[in-house]
């Protein structure tokens, strides 16, 4: 295996129309472009992380018509029409999302590059009333990596979130 | 003369400065930029292990859509070398030659007007190898060793003559997987050149030294290249050299005169960084039958690659970790055809910890001894090779306190004593000591007519809370309100500061900002008008508070910042401080403390299938001063994490064949996850350090230590089996 042998499938181009944090957004993109370059390269949405590119640390979640993705393994071209929000979109009117403000308080970041990943599923954990228990927390989470291992703040600030909404 | 710290605002938990912009995604890291008219470079690295490269045929990639360059060994400039830094060489530079000495060695660099087509190019690229066997074993007769490269070996006492006398000796061996840091940002540079200006955003701990390196090897004026790193994706010791990439981003820059960005993939976070190095130790310990230790002798074999160097010996901390008489350390680097080893949170340290604490619970259990009465047997009063007091040392509290805490006396000490159904509980502990270290730093404050203040350091907060603390010191110190405080850090054009490594950051920057609020409340004095009840005081006279300052014995004498700077029309007022606390503890007549620890761990394993599981985890923890205990103990429990993985997951498998790193992958790389981590508690105990000058001691890496220790120790005392090799996996548990 000393080089690749295969050239790549042919390249095409094309529009996606989609609703990017309730804004219509129309994008040129080739066939190879996934959701998480189309956000972060082509509409400057770099707040959605790109980790692995591989679909194996959620930091580049994302939701999709309400339900959490993750949008490196997402092609672009496959999502016209869908309604996405990324982490820009979360916050309502300059105040911040609850689980956004749980997380700032409960110290669930330090480098803050997994963090928009893990809000994201957050979200969707405690919409889908999925945190009822810390091990449904923790067990749910496990798609989002975190190697400043903030989890256990990760666990805190979601427990809190629950809590309140009066899910437990 | 000192700024007096007022404890009003220092070491509360205050919330981050920087959680709402991490929180919304609008923390900018390097991978998140992009200049206009930036082309994009993609790495081809070599997919065998060693030999070298026959020839290579870019033109396919050459002609491939929106390709600019192919940049190879074949067509690029000579570079200069990078310079020694206080962390030892630099990598081996790219393009050097026609030789491969690892997998994953830089090979091409094709650069596109987009990524994608970058990418779709380099697959064209073909490159005719010459393949050799790598050498990837270290007990390869064929590979090179490296004995004491650093000079860091430690010869005191008769080691021999203690061993062959002691009452109970220990003989162990102990292995460490390589880990990889992996950091979850993937590191990426972005280079842009005006003329023989260079300004760089690049994934690191330290921008001074980039800046350093970046010079030499282009053969530019230093202060010409501006490096950029306000936000980083974590690091874990991966930010502390000048990659090859780097070098390679700038240089395609260089070549095509216009901007270029480059992120590696998480593969190549493989190759292209350090990584613990693969290691191995043999401990031999004599011990009377009281438990005093009277000899040491610690062995350490560590990988290193083909032709680079890594300042690092696993045995640099054995020497000061308990009163042991007689000690001698071995350090031996043995060359192999890998990726270069480099720095991975507490390096040496964590390795060393867990030989000797397992070591330790091997012999509890054969003088009979508590493990934790043990280690308060051994427990050095005065730093073990001086015999100079410690500035700080709780680590006596830390065994007491966590023992008390932990409920370490339920422990029945016979193994495989306590179940829950068909699950063996396992308690163990580990004694954590740590090694001190602090570089050279500057920072200014700045003042304006307002009485708000911006500091200054060329210093990193990669996740460790830099800016937070620096803005509460700084607070503290002038008596301002939090929002009164800006910190400006992640450029190389800010005063010089050290690396965010070798846990020194916070030491070095706060006394330097200490240094510097003095300096600035003298300047202050010095600007007040002949009838203030300030004129001709000392900085030992006053007291800064509610945005000005006092006399200290009459807290209605004093000036506002507002009025001083007005008074002159003063727009602003600056003052330099400056810290080098490695020169001054030569004179300090006390031996400089680390951070110690003791770390309690329950673990259950389910008997039939050998799954292991850390149910609580207890950190106790000599942190010295606290800047905020919130970041503080994110530290710990960020390091606990990561000592997690070092214990039951962390392995970089290389193919014996080929040298290919088998599980370059999140997929197949297993860190720990959510689900693998209970809530972790953390006690600070101790003392401000009366060495350092704001009593702080650096809390980065120690988290990491004493884990792997504590959990071999507790999966002895669930199975009476004995682990000595990390990862712990299921296959030695069934
Ligand atoms: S970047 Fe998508 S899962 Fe890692
Ligand atoms: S906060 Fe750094 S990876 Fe999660």
């Amino acid at each position: 295996m000393v080089r690749a042998a295969t050239k790549l499938g042919s390249v095409t181009e094309g529009t996606v129309i989609l609703t990017v944090n309730g804004v219509q957004r129309e994008v040129f993109v080739d066939n190879q472009t996934t959701l998480l370059d189309l956000l972060r390269d082509h509409l400057d949405l770099t707040g959605t992380k790109k980790g692995c590119d591989q679909g194996a640390c959620g930091a580049c979640t994302v939701h999709v018509d309400g339900k959490r993705i993750v949008s490196c393994l997402a092609l672009a071209r496959q999502y016209d029409g869908r309604d996405v929000t990324t982490i820009e979109g979360v916050a309502a009117e300059g105040e911040l999302h609850p689980v956004q403000e749980a997380f700032v308080r409960h110290d669930g970041l330090q480098c803050g590059f997994c963090t928009p990943g893990q809000i994201m599923s957050a979200i969707s954990l405690l919409e889908e009333g999925r945190a009822s228990t810390d091990e449904d927390i923790r067990e749910f989470m496990s798609g989002n990596l975190c190697r400043c291992g903030t989890y256990p703040n990760i666990v805190a600030a979601i427990r809190e979130c629950a809590d309140r909404d009066g899910d437990r | 003369m000192t700024a007096t710290i007022n404890d009003r605002l220092l070491g509360q938990p205050f919330d981050r400065l920087d959680g709402v912009l991490k929180a919304t995604g609008a923390a900018p890291y390097p991978s998140d930029v992009s200049i206009p008219g930036q082309a994009h470079a993609v790495l081809l690295q070599s997919p065998i292990g060693a030999g070298r490269i026959r020839a290579i045929d870019s033109t396919a990639a050459e002609a491939a859509p929106g390709v600019v360059a192919v940049i190879t060994h074949l067509n690029s400039p000579a570079l200069g070398e990078a310079p020694m830094t206080g962390l030892g060489g630099p990598p081996r530079n790219p393009f050097t030659d026609d030789r491969v000495l690892h997998y994953g060695q830089n090979v091409a660099v094709v650069v596109a007007e987009r990524r994608e087509q970058a990418m779709a190019a380099a697959l064209l690229v073909d490159v005719d190898y010459e393949v050799s066997a790598p050498i990837l074993d270290m007990d390869d007769p064929r590979a090179a060793v490296e004995n004491n490269a650093w000079g860091l070996e430690t010869h005191d006492g008769d080691v021999e003559a203690a061993l062959a006398g002691a009452q109970v000796t220990y003989d162990g061996t102990f292995r460490i997987a390589p880990e990889t840091n992996n950091p979850i940002g993937l590191f990426t540079t972005v280079a842009e050149w005006d003329g023989d200006r260079l300004t760089i955003h690049d994934s690191t701990q330290w921008p001074m030294m980039v800046r350093a390196s970046l010079a030499a090897v282009f053969g530019v004026p230093e202060a010409g290249v501006r490096v950029l790193v306000p936000y980083l994706g974590g690091g874990f010791g991966n930010g502390l050299r000048t990659w090859p990439h780097t070098i390679l981003t700038a240089l395609a820059a260089r070549m095509l005169g216009r901007p270029v960005k480059l992120t590696l993939t998480r593969p190549q976070m493989f190759t292209s960084l350090g990584h613990r190095a693969q290691s191995r130790q043999r401990l031999r310990l004599g011990v009377g039958g009281d438990g005093r230790m009277l000899a040491m002798d610690h062995d350490a074999t560590a990988s290193l690659a083909a032709e680079e160097t890594n300042f690092s010996a696993i045995v640099i901390g054995s020497p000061e970790a308990y009163a042991t008489p007689n000690v001698a350390t071995h350090d031996r680097q043995v060359r192999l055809n890998i990726p270069n080893p480099s720095f991975m949170r507490a390096p040496g340290h964590a390795e060393a910890n867990f030989a000797i604490e397992s070591a330790l619970d091997e012999l509890s259990y054969q003088l009979g001894i508590d493990p934790v009465e043990l280690r308060l047997i051994n427990h050095a009063d005065v730093h073990p090779r001086s015999g100079l007091p410690w500035s700080s040392n709780a680590l006596r509290e830390c065994l007491t306190v966590g023992a008390e805490q932990f409920g370490w006396n339920d422990r029945n000490p016979e193994p495989q004593s306590m179940r829950d159904g068909n699950k063996l509980i396992g308690y163990g502990m580990a004694g954590v000591t740590f090694g001190w270290y602090a570089a050279p730093c500057t920072a200014t404050i700045t003042m304006d007519s307002a009485g708000s203040v911006i500091v200054r350091a060329a210093a990193t907060d990669i996740g460790t809370g830099t800016y937070t603390v620096a803005a509460q010191l700084t607070a503290d110190l002038l008596g301002l309100s939090m929002d009164d405080v800006t910190v400006k850090i992640g450029d190389s054009d800010l005063p010089p500061a050290p690396q965010s490594g070798g846990s020194g950051l916070a030491v070095a920057l706060a006394a330097a900002v200490q240094s510097g609020a003095a300096k600035l409340i003298e300047a202050l004095i010095d600007a007040v008008g002949d009838s203030s009840p300030l004129r001709g005081k000392t900085v030992d006279e006053v007291v800064a508070e509610n945005g000005g300052l006092r006399l200290r014995d009459d807290a209605d004498a004093g000036e506002t910042f507002r009025e001083i700077l007005g008074r002159h029309g003063l727009d602003h007022l600056t003052a330099e401080g400056t810290s080098d606390l490695a020169a001054a503890a030569k004179n300090a007549k006390m031996a400089t403390a680390p951070a110690f620890a003791a770390r309690f761990v329950e673990i259950t394993i389910d008997e039939d299938l050998g799954l292991l599981r850390v149910k609580r985890l207890l950190s106790v923890v000599d942190g010295g001063r606290l800047l905020n205990a919130k970041t503080a103990r994110s530290q710990i429990i960020g390091g606990a994490v990561m000592g997690i993985g070092m214990a039951m997951f962390e392995d970089t498998i290389y193919d014996q064949d080929t040298g290919r790193i088998a599980n370059a992958t999140f997929g197949d790389y297993l860190v720990p996850v959510n689900a693998d981590v209970p809530d972790l508690d953390v006690v600070f105990v101790g003392e401000p350090d009366r060495f350092s000058p704001t009593g702080v001691k650096g809390l980065g890496e120690v988290g990491v230590v004493g884990v792997a220790a504590a959990i071999a120790n507790a999966v002895y005392h669930a199975t009476g089996r004995r682990m000595r090799s990390l990862p712990i996996t299921i296959d030695q548990l069934m």
